[in-house]
């Protein structure tokens, strides 16, 4: 049997030692501005495609890969042209679109023409080959068909009006077009994962799964030359090994904890970018069980919170407070709604009327940090109108699945926190009576506010759809189901020569935006 | 030919292990509260949308039949496909396993190179100050969880002294780039086990040097080291060897917490993200592997007592 003599050994060491020397050099190498390294705060799944996308982090993927007809501005939910020359309303239920000529698939798959934009929107309202419904294909329920006119023109016709197509659906992911002939090629599938075929400022040149994304610059790409010939995307799960990851140079833009803020901004050479949100996190009571089906119970509630003392309990202040699920700067933003403030004697007051003056109650919450403060806040709060407050703290697959069928008949209060985007629809949708059983956890019902948000939806008047969102907010108010904490802020650590493009969510991220500053 | 029976036997055992295993696995997911396909589409996701994962996942079907199909789709060496990507497992496990392995079979090997010298030293010198610092030490390190030494070494290593990456690792990277990317978490994993073999392989080697075949050999003048390294360790070996084999099933879990601080793909992240999102497939196939890699282990770990110590073959012969 070979055996090592201590010669060997000492040499082995040594060998070692030479190669320790070099185990910065990667580190310094990626300094160079050509290249920059964002984290995702999770692995990236196939299949590409814009209507089976899984969720925001392969979508920011898609975005970079594909154009749409048009395309969200960083920093706003304003849009500018991207694929199209031309692109216009020209009555409720038709939208016209004329192409730029010229726009090439990689990979040898053509021009982009009218062909493809049908293809790839009618794609949401026939099933597939497998006979199975896209996964978003609901985002065009409005949709009736595209007709070509031309080449590079043609028409969008819809069943009903949908203003909110032109905020969530045609600049967002399930907008983008996609190649005909490369999807019956096999593209944007799943054993295929990287052949992405697009005409986006770049191109998905490798995906090692929970290693790395590496897109690369599309030298055919006919718009603004994008800001690094690469940008290597990296899986970081745990937020601390991102945040010493970013010290150590190894990534040069990372989403962060609002609480590390201050200490990041000391690091030579990083800046911090706070960016208030248009998500919404709010205290749910489900109106259907008792004693919470009586208003003054609930009523009781929201008078017993201190909203601004929550948020700064859980936040470290570095939030602002909801006052309704719209938030500040949308269409539909109620910015009237009632600062509701905290009287103790008024909520016991409503409890006795109610029958209840002691009351056990369970909120059922997230198991992230700044829920599971809040929590104990509100549990301390509640103590003192009367209200023992338990708290049930859960992992996400559990969480998010308690006010789902049955169960969610069980449920009495819940923190919750739900995405935004630009239209007012997607933020109210969630509380009419056919989401009681999948993600109206409240279970509030009305009928009335259904028919506001019906109606709203299929209007084109901005001013007269926002006026019809806010009656509807004045609805969620009068329940007292509902108790608004905060939009949340997304906070981001990057290094200072760099410019991020992010949209008003956080969540999504234009990478053909990110250049060095 | 009693080798390969004793093997025979212990093959029989790993297939029922494996069973039991995966029965159990498949019963927690019948359990555990939360409908995956819900979890796995999130908020955006339309009961049509919910349905139709559903049934992908075969969720629809009885549990019985779904146990039946996983167990004979396993016989056949089909692991199904991942209902979010809709990938073959085998290939997601087979792209994720040999890092595992490698950090696994490096943290045993750190382990090894140091713990079995430490506690060499520490049983021929009991009560000497090295002793007594590395029982502490050992102590300290033992108890202390995995993750906050992975935190310690790379706010150390990593961001002061700037002598290892942080993240994950380097396919395309030089030899020297590998090494430096698994160094730091294939450390953090193997500092409590120093300790332990250290403390255990003393205790173990103290026993053996008061053993009758051990006075003799003094009494015959034989070199207190040879006595140590070649007549003693062997035997004394033995306890931490089968720590040892168990250490490797603990690994190949336990590397979990390695994988996710230093951003490593893995077993344990593959099968940490698919609890998370109740893809019961990716979580069956992985706990298949897991327990099939640990059996094997343990097996070769039986077979190795009787080279360590041929009393134990003799004795099995009788």
């Amino acid at each position: 049997m070979a055996t090592l003599n201590r010669r060997q050994i000492l040499a082995a060491g040594a060998a070692l030692s030479v190669a320790g020397t070099g185990f910065s050099l990667p580190v310094l190498a990626q300094s160079g501005r050509k290249s920059v390294t964002l984290a995702l705060p999770r692995d990236v799944q196939p299949p590409f495609d814009p209507l089976n996308r899984l969720s925001f982090p392969e979508g920011n993927i898609l975005r970079a890969v594909l154009q749409g007809l048009i395309a969200f501005k960083p920093g706003t939910f304003e849009w500018e042209l991207s694929a199209a020359k031309r692109i216009e309303q020209v009555s409720d239920t038709v939208i016209e679109f004329e192409l730029k000529p010229g726009l090439q698939f990689h990979g040898g798959f053509g021009e982009l023409t009218a062909d493809d934009v049908k293809f790839s929107f009618e794609r949401a309202i026939k099933p597939g080959a497998d006979g199975k419904p896209m996964l978003y294909g609901k985002d065009f329920a409005a949709l009736k068909e595209v007709e070509v006119t031309g080449t590079y023109s043609g028409r969008i016709k819809l069943k009903t009006p949908a203003p909110a197509l032109w905020q969530v659906v045609l600049p967002d992911n399930s907008g983008l077009i996609i190649s005909r002939k490369a999807y019956e090629a096999g593209a944007y599938r799943t054993d295929q994962p990287t052949k992405v075929i697009g005409t986006g400022p770049y191109l998905l040149k490798e995906w090692r799964p929970n290693e790395r994304v590496v897109l690369q610059a599309n030298p055919a790409f006919q718009g603004p030359k994008p800001g690094f010939e690469e940008i290597i995307l990296r899986p970081v799960r745990d937020s601390k090994t991102a945040e010493l990851a970013f010290r150590a140079d190894e990534l040069q833009f990372t989403a962060i904890e609002p609480a590390d803020a201050a200490d990041i901004a000391k690091i030579p050479g990083a800046k911090i970018l706070k960016q208030d949100s248009i998500n919404f996190v709010w205290i749910g009571v489900n109106v259907e069980k008792p004693p919470f089906n009586d208003p003054r119970v609930r009523r009781a509630i929201r008078l017993a919170i201190d909203v601004d003392q929550v948020i700064e309990g859980a936040y470290n202040g570095a939030v602002g407070r909801a006052y309704g699920p719209v938030a500040p700067g949308l269409l539909g933003n109620w910015k009237d709604a009632p600062r509701h403030t905290r009287d103790v004697a008024a909520a016991k007051k409503l409890l006795a009327e109610a029958g209840v003056p002691t009351l056990r109650a369970k909120l059922t919450l997230l198991n992230k940090p700044a829920y599971q403060n809040a929590g104990i806040i509100v549990q301390a709060q509640l103590a003192e109108a009367g209200i023992a407050l338990d708290l049930d703290v859960q992992e996400g697959g559990i969480f998010w699945s308690a006010g789902n069928g049955e169960a969610g008949k069980n449920l009495e209060l819940s923190l919750q926190r739900f995405g935004g985007k630009a239209d007012p629809s997607f933020q109210l949708q969630w509380f009419t009576a056919s989401q009681i059983g999948s993600w109206n956890w409240q279970r509030w019902n009305s009928p009335e506010y259904d028919t506001l948000f019906a109606k709203a939806g299929s209007l084109t008047d901005p001013a007269e759809r926002a006026r019809l969102y806010i009656e509807a907010q004045k609805l969620i108010d009068e329940s007292a189901a509902f108790i608004w904490l905060t939009h949340e802020v997304n906070v981001y650590a990057l290094k200072d020569w760099l410019t991020p493009g992010i949209l008003p969510n956080g969540d999504d991220q234009l990478y053909n935006r990110f250049s060095p500053a | 030919m009693r080798l390969l029976r004793r093997i025979g036997d212990r093959l029989a055992t790993t297939a029922l292990v494996l069973v039991g295993a995966v029965a159990l696995v498949f019963a927690l997911t019948l359990v555990i509260p939360g409908n995956p396909a819900q979890v796995l589409l999130g908020p955006r996701a339309t009961p049509e949308a919910v349905q139709a994962f559903s049934q992908a996942m075969g969720l629809d079907r009885p549990v019985a039949e779904r146990f039946a199909l996983f167990l004979w789709n396993v016989l056949r060496g089909d692991l199904g496909n991942d209902v979010v990507s809709g990938r073959p497992i085998v290939t997601m496990v087979a792209e994720v396993l040999p890092y595992t392995v490698s950090l696994t079979l490096s943290a045993i090997g750190l382990a090894i190179l140091f713990g079995v010298p430490l506690g060499c030293y520490a049983a021929t010198h009991p009560g000497s100050l090295i002793d007594r610092a590395a029982a502490a030490v050992s102590i300290g390190f033992i108890a202390i969880p995995n993750f906050v030494v992975a935190i310690l070494l790379l706010m150390v290593f990593s961001v002061w002294l700037d002598w290892f990456p942080v993240l994950g690792v380097s396919r395309s990277g030089t030899l020297g780039d590998q090494l430096a990317r698994l160094a730091l978490p294939a450390l953090s994993l193997a500092l409590g086990w120093i300790g332990y073999i250290a403390r255990l392989l003393r205790a173990s080697l103290l026993d053996v040097l008061g053993e009758a075949h051990i006075r003799t050999l003094r009494a015959y003048g034989v070199a207190e080291r040879v006595i140590v390294y070649k007549y003693a360790l062997k035997p004394a070996a033995i306890p931490t060897v089968a720590v040892l084999g168990l250490g490797v099933g603990r690994l190949l879990g336990g590397a979990i917490f390695a994988e996710i601080v230093f951003a490593r793909p893995g077993i344990g992240t593959l099968v940490y993200d698919a609890i998370a999102s109740r893809n019961y497939p990716v979580v069956q196939a992985c706990v298949l592997v897991v327990v099939g890699l640990f059996t094997l282990t343990n097996l070769l770990v039986d077979l190795s007592y009787a080279w360590l110590d041929p009393r134990i073959a003799k004795a099995e012969e009788r």
